[in-house]
């Protein structure tokens, strides 16, 4: 049952993959509607200053957010219907396609009908848990970007950042840029070594933009005298009811603290981008297939050449899949939206297959690239190993690792976990907590990370107010009712 | 503890009771207290189906869900039955959580059953009078009374009936802790063990039945069936039909909010549970479907979630800006002539079993009634004949 809207494709998402896709399907000739949480388009690696601030000058902003402001400015100007500020917190599958539940703001929610749904969630900040976590003063690097990005404020002054991976050189950099005083930058990789470099140089064919990127970003940190030290990772944040030190330490090549290798700094601002990690919420729902790569942010779901998932009629595309950047989501949107129109009918599958050709072998390139730095940006396991016993891990329900390990010696099923310890159970309906349980309940019953099975995925996927869910119309099924010939 | 491919411990036992929810572990710790030798087989983990995903209400009022639909004096003598079979249960739970030494949370916070129609008015009046015939305190409470003892309500609802004794517990420690000591007192657990079909051996002196699992095969004297939604899959293996089908329920869990009520919430003529927890959360359900599917059990479904929630909002219009935060579901099983199965089935003596819809407020009283049974049949009251195992396969 759905409210009279009808859609050949639903695109979630309005990032770089959401917008391409959204457009290959629309430029089709495809009825489509984008829907985006945000009000407006671009995600968050795109993500425009916010209502109320008008760029007179794009020129300081960087060539990026030129580029995204193109592409949004391209995609409004299509025939792309676009739903903005707009959460799709249920799907349910019809016999033809798929029925989506969509809540704008805090309006009544609607029902969509979309004959194939592309699911482009994007990502969103690796949740790392260590003491001190929940203080004050520690941001995550989507988070603070987006204060830059939309209200182009800095809720500190003196900032340490701790990451690694591409975002431990860009992100910095960006801030420094900013004018960020960067009283040092960690990354929890080793610095590359001549093999290292020999490897980029052989995967350089067709990421030229990357590696300049880098290298200025590099430039950049020296420019700024922004020290950067390899192999060193959070430890603890520290402070009277907000950050006032951070504590780091050398790590091994597993990211486990070395002992005796501590460091203290003053700082009152603690960013931290360990890298990106897959919104899987709708992939979950639907009952797509998973795999797992700690590079890539974890589980990643399951796809052929076409981006099609396991599940019926539903694809996926860019960060939401396995984050690989806004060039690889680009161009798995081009690919996501022709096999949409493919399978729809409205395009022979030689000319998607000729029309997917270039986007595919860009795609080809990046992930050759990703092998070259893989070394560098292998993610250790010690990432999940930095809380001690009274580190809040759930901070929705506030249950603690000491509370968490009592009840994970005694099982290594996650809903027990939760169901015993609420761990999972708040607003955020377990984002940031689960990877960290199932790492706990890893190493707990020396299971790997990827085989452990998340709790029961469950609708809404955002918090919605029951007035805006409640439906008269709909009567009691009658499950009481006793069938026919007995009493 | 998970896992489906578990051995067995042992491969004979006195009494085998099939499933680990509330009803198989309370009979595994009574029999074991007195001595029984009882293996206890369970498919998944304990209490990870009904027992554990209802949302531990008492539901000591006679309910909708007890109603043929034709008025109360069609059922009169089930439902005064019925009512008093309440009132034992709620003399229970009393002394439960001291009975097990743990705390089970156990809180009476009384609940309202409410009405819209003149029609659900007048049945809430008649509950009221057999209520008070078997010993239940309510009172029906209507007009400026019902606006100042519960002004949270809505309205335009013309009347509620009050049960100080209702309230909840918490359903994911009562089977648990049953079980724990059920083990202590000698009963052997054995979690990730299917059943895959009974063997009877009526003559055989090593046990009237084998039992075939996936752990291996097993010979019992006597086996009881606990396995509530399963429970008629179970019997059809030694040839008995229940009248028993299973349903997934929807329910709907919202964020914390300030204490907005104490009492839980029902209502006599539409489908609805409403409580506030001790964190504060509502949780609000009450007899609402879930889809089928085959990658998760038993998914949430929005249709239910829609019409669920409108029940809630006419009966306490405050919660429109409350959010709901998360759904979850679980099977129950219910009969088709809303009377238990428990006792000995005399088609096929050693055959036993505890199956009740509303199983998590009646379980522990019934599987206490049939440890006392099969303890000493001479002098344990026998069950109601509407209970028997055999009324179908007749």
């Amino acid at each position: 049952m759905h409210d009279g809207e009808r859609y050949a494709v639903l695109v979630v998402g309005g990032g770089p993959a959401g917008m391409s896709a959204a457009m290959t399907a629309a430029d089709a000739g495809l009825r489509t509607l984008l829907v985006d949480e945000r009000p407006t388009l671009g995600g968050q690696v795109f993500k425009q200053p916010g209502l109320g601030f008008a760029v007179t000058d794009g020129r300081p902003l960087g060539a990026q957010w030129r580029y995204g402001h193109r592409m949004v400015q391209r995609a409004e100007g299509s025939a792309v219907m676009t739903a903005m500020r707009t959460a799709v917190i249920d799907v349910e599958e019809q016999r033809d396609g798929w029925n989506a539940v969509l809540a704008t703001d805090d309006a009544h929610t609607r029902t969509v009908f979309a004959s194939r749904v592309i699911l482009c969630p994007g990502a969103h900040d690796r949740p790392i848990v260590f003491p001190g976590w929940t203080l004050p003063g520690v941001i995550t690097a989507g988070g603070l970007q987006s204060l830059v990005k939309t209200q182009r404020f800095m809720p500190g002054r003196r900032m340490v950042f701790a990451g690694s991976g591409p975002v431990a050189l860009a992100f910095p950099a960006q801030l420094a840029e900013f004018g960020a005083d960067i009283v040092v930058a960690l990354e929890a990789g080793p610095a590359p070594n001549a093999a290292d470099v020999a490897r980029l140089a052989g995967a350089a064919a067709g990421n030229l933009d990357l590696l300049i990127d880098a290298a200025r970003y590099r430039a950049g940190l020296l420019r700024h005298r922004v020290p950067l030290r390899y192999r060193r990772i959070i430890v603890r944040a520290e402070g009277d009811r907000r950050v006032e030190r951070v504590v780091h330490a050398a790590v091994d090549a597993d990211w486990r603290p070395i002992a005796g290798t501590e460091e203290t700094v003053a700082a009152d601002l603690l960013c931290i981008g360990y890298g990106f990690a897959p919104s899987l919420e709708l992939l979950r729902l639907i009952g797509a297939g998973f795999d797992d790569d700690e590079a890539l942010g974890g589980p990643t779901v399951r796809r052929d050449r076409w981006c099609r998932t396991t599940a019926a009629r539903i694809y996926a595309a860019g960060d939401g899949t396995g984050v690989e950047g806004s060039k690889v989501a680009i161009d798995e949107g081009v690919v996501a939206g022709l096999a949409a129109v493919m399978d729809e009918g409205s395009l022979p599958e030689e000319k998607a297959v000729a029309a997917a050709a270039p986007a595919l072998r860009r795609i080809r390139r990046r992930r050759a690239l990703a092998r070259a730095t893989a070394r560098m940006y292998h993610v250790g396991r010690g990432i999940y190993g930095l809380a001690d016993e009274s580190t809040v891990v759930c901070r929705c329900e506030e249950v603690t690792a000491g509370d968490l390990a009592h009840v994970i010696a005694t099982t290594d099923d996650i809903s027990v976990v939760k169901a015993l310890t609420r761990a999972g159970m708040g607003p955020c309906q377990g984002r940031y907590c689960s990877r960290h349980i199932s790492a706990m309940i890893g190493r707990e019953h020396d299971i790997a990370l990827a085989t452990i099975a998340p709790s029961t995925p469950r609708m809404p996927v955002r918090p919605v107010p029951i007035a805006a869910i409640a439906d008269r119309a709909v009567t009691d099924p009658g499950l009481f009712t006793a069938p026919s010939g007995n009493p | 503890m998970t896992g489906y491919d578990a051995t067995l411990p042992r491969s004979e036992a006195d009494v085998v009771i099939v499933g680990g929810g509330i009803a198989g572990c309370a009979l595994a710790y009574h029999l074991a207290m007195a001595g029984t030798d009882v293996l206890l087989l369970e498919r998944g983990s304990i209490n990870r189906e009904a027992s554990g995903t209802n949302a531990g209400s008492f539901h000591l009022q006679l309910a909708i869900h007890q109603l043929s639909g034709k008025g109360t004096a069609a059922d009169h003598d089930r439902l005064l039955a019925d009512a008093r079979l309440s009132l034992e249960a709620d003399r229970l739970w009393d002394k439960l959580s001291g009975e097990l030494d743990g705390d089970l949370g156990v809180h009476r916070t009384g609940g309202w059953m409410v009405a819209e129609t003149e029609d659900q008015l007048r049945t809430l009046y008649e509950k009221h009078e057999l209520e008070e015939q078997a010993g239940i305190e309510t009172e029906v409470v209507t007009g400026a009374a019902l606006r100042s003892r519960a002004p949270y309500l809505a309205g335009n609802l013309l009347g509620a009936t009050y049960c100080p004794a209702e309230g909840h517990a918490n359903p994911l420690v009562v089977a648990p802790l049953y079980a724990k000591r059920a083990q202590e007192a000698g009963a052997t657990i054995a979690t990730g063990v299917e059943v895959t079909g009974i063997d009877r051996q009526p003559d055989s002196a090593g046990g009237r039945f084998v039992i075939r699992t996936s752990g291996g095969d097993l010979r019992a004297h006597r086996v009881v069936n606990c396995a509530g939604a399963w429970s008629g899959r179970l019997a059809d293996m030694v040839g008995l039909r229940f009248p028993v089908r299973s349903e997934g329920l929807h329910v709907n869990v919202s964020e914390r909010r300030p204490r907005m009520f104490e009492p839980m919430i029902q209502h006599i003529g539409r489908r609805l549970t409403l409580k506030q927890t001790e964190v504060g959360t509502f949780i609000i359900g009450g007899g609402w479907p879930t889809g089928t599917s085959t990658h998760r059990r038993y998914p949430t479904l929005w249709s239910s979630a829609a019409g669920n929630l409108a029940v809630a909002l006419d009966v306490v219009p405050t919660l429109a800006d409350v959010r709901i935060v998360r759904t979850w579901s679980g099977v129950i099983v219910f009969t088709d002539d809303f009377s238990p199965i428990v006792g000995e089935s005399e088609q096929v003596p050693g055959f036993f079993a505890c199956v009740a819809s509303t199983g998590f407020t009646f379980s522990p009283l019934l599987a206490r009634q049939l440890a006392e049974r099969m303890l000493d049949p001479a002098t344990a009251s026998g069950f109601p004949q509407r209970y028997s195992l055999d009324r179908v396969s007749h």
